[in-house]
């Protein structure tokens, strides 16, 4: 991933709006307000909850195949099929993603969950069997998070349609803690507050 | 709605949300993509849109976008598909239920990757189960597939 330095410029800005008394993250309606690093830690333990949930962690692995793990999978397992990353992210020639991942969820059980430009998150933003320090780190870093500022991971969480489906995962899956607003909110005081992260 | 199966254009009247498997067995009579597990588990069904393969068993009919290729419009007049003809060089058939599938993701495979290795047709025949486990042979068809149609070209 490229890191520009307007990016960077974003980040430094969006971090230091947790110093200023009535502040708004970027772009925002949302009032935020300055918070204490112990309030950060806190709403970061909730984003923590959805990033480390399987519906969203199952697709973020540092190799190339996705898992399958969750409650609703019992013992956790590499993705059936010998299903891979491919070049793309998007799997193989002759066994891509949209193969078997259609734009809608299955309605059968059991049946493929599906969302729109169903892949793999790019290996460095790997969540799967990372801790919570390791998670936040990555999330903060613009090298491995797709060259985005926290508002634009906020806006990432809220607006994006395969991230969407973690609160939707079709039928026998359990959903992702909480909704995509909630989550995009959370991120937003986090930031506000200064984006701590906790200790190893 | 209209689909374009195997170069042919064909109405379908069906409620969108029926899999595209039960259109072209059912409404169209195009028998040749079989039904196996019906949550894309097995790849029986499997059928090409725009050249890339899709299980056909749980893809809503409504979503298809691009012409639909299945195991009836492969050939051509001037003979079989060399997947086809490799398949029968190979004797790869044992009770033959999921060839449909397997040689339609061989076909995809081929177009995209035309000599491929043993990896390349692991990774892209792994959702195509065969129960009667002629998964050598697959490979060793899919190789002489591959001579045959560059021999074509």
């Amino acid at each position: 991933m490229r890191f520009s330095g307007t990016l960077l410029t974003a980040l430094v800005i969006s971090l230091s709006a947790a110093a200023l008394p009535g502040a708004r993250a970027q772009d925002s309606d949302t009032p935020v307000t300055p918070a204490s690093g112990e309030q950060g830690l806190a709403e970061w333990e909730g984003i923590h909850a959805v990033f480390a949930h399987p519906r969203c962690a199952n697709c973020h692995v540092e190799d190339d195949q996705p898992r399958w793990s969750g409650e609703s999978y019992g013992k956790t397992r590499v993705h059936a099929f010998n299903v891979r990353r491919g070049e793309d992210g998007f799997g193989n020639a002759g066994l891509r993603c949209s193969t078997c991942h259609s734009e809608e969820n299955s309605a059968v059980l059991h049946g493929p969950p599906g969302a729109h430009a169903w892949h793999l998150a790019p290996a460095e933003m790997v969540w799967f069997d990372k801790s919570s320090a390791e998670i936040c780190a990555q999330i903060k870093d613009p090298e491995r998070n797709g060259g985005r500022s926290l508002e634009e991971v906020a806006n990432h969480v809220r607006d994006d349609a395969l991230v969407a489906w973690g609160w939707n995962p079709g039928p026998g899956r359990e959903p992702a803690p909480g909704s995509a607003e909630e989550t995009f909110a959370a991120i937003e005081r986090w930031a506000a507050a200064g984006a701590p992260c906790p200790e190893e | 709605m209209n689909l374009t199966v195997d170069g042919k254009s064909i109405e379908i009247d069906a409620d969108p949300e029926m899999p595209l498997l039960w259109a072209l067995r059912d409404i169209a009579g195009i028998l040749g993509p079989k039904f196996g597990c019906g949550i894309a588990a097995c790849g029986a069904c499997t059928v090409l849109i725009d050249g890339s393969p899709v299980r056909s068993c749980v893809l809503p009919v409504g979503q298809v976008e691009g012409a639909v290729t299945t195991i009836e419009g492969i050939s051509s007049p001037a003979g079989l598909h060399p997947v086809q003809q490799a398949w029968l060089d190979e004797q790869v058939s044992q009770c033959g239920y999921c060839q449909a599938g397997q040689i339609m993701t061989a076909v995809a495979l081929l177009e995209e990757i035309a000599d491929p290795t043993d990896e390349d047709i692991d990774n892209a025949m792994g959702g195509n189960l065969c129960r009667c486990g002629t998964y050598p042979k697959i490979r060793a068809a899919i190789h002489r597939a591959a001579s045959l149609k560059l021999a074509r070209s």
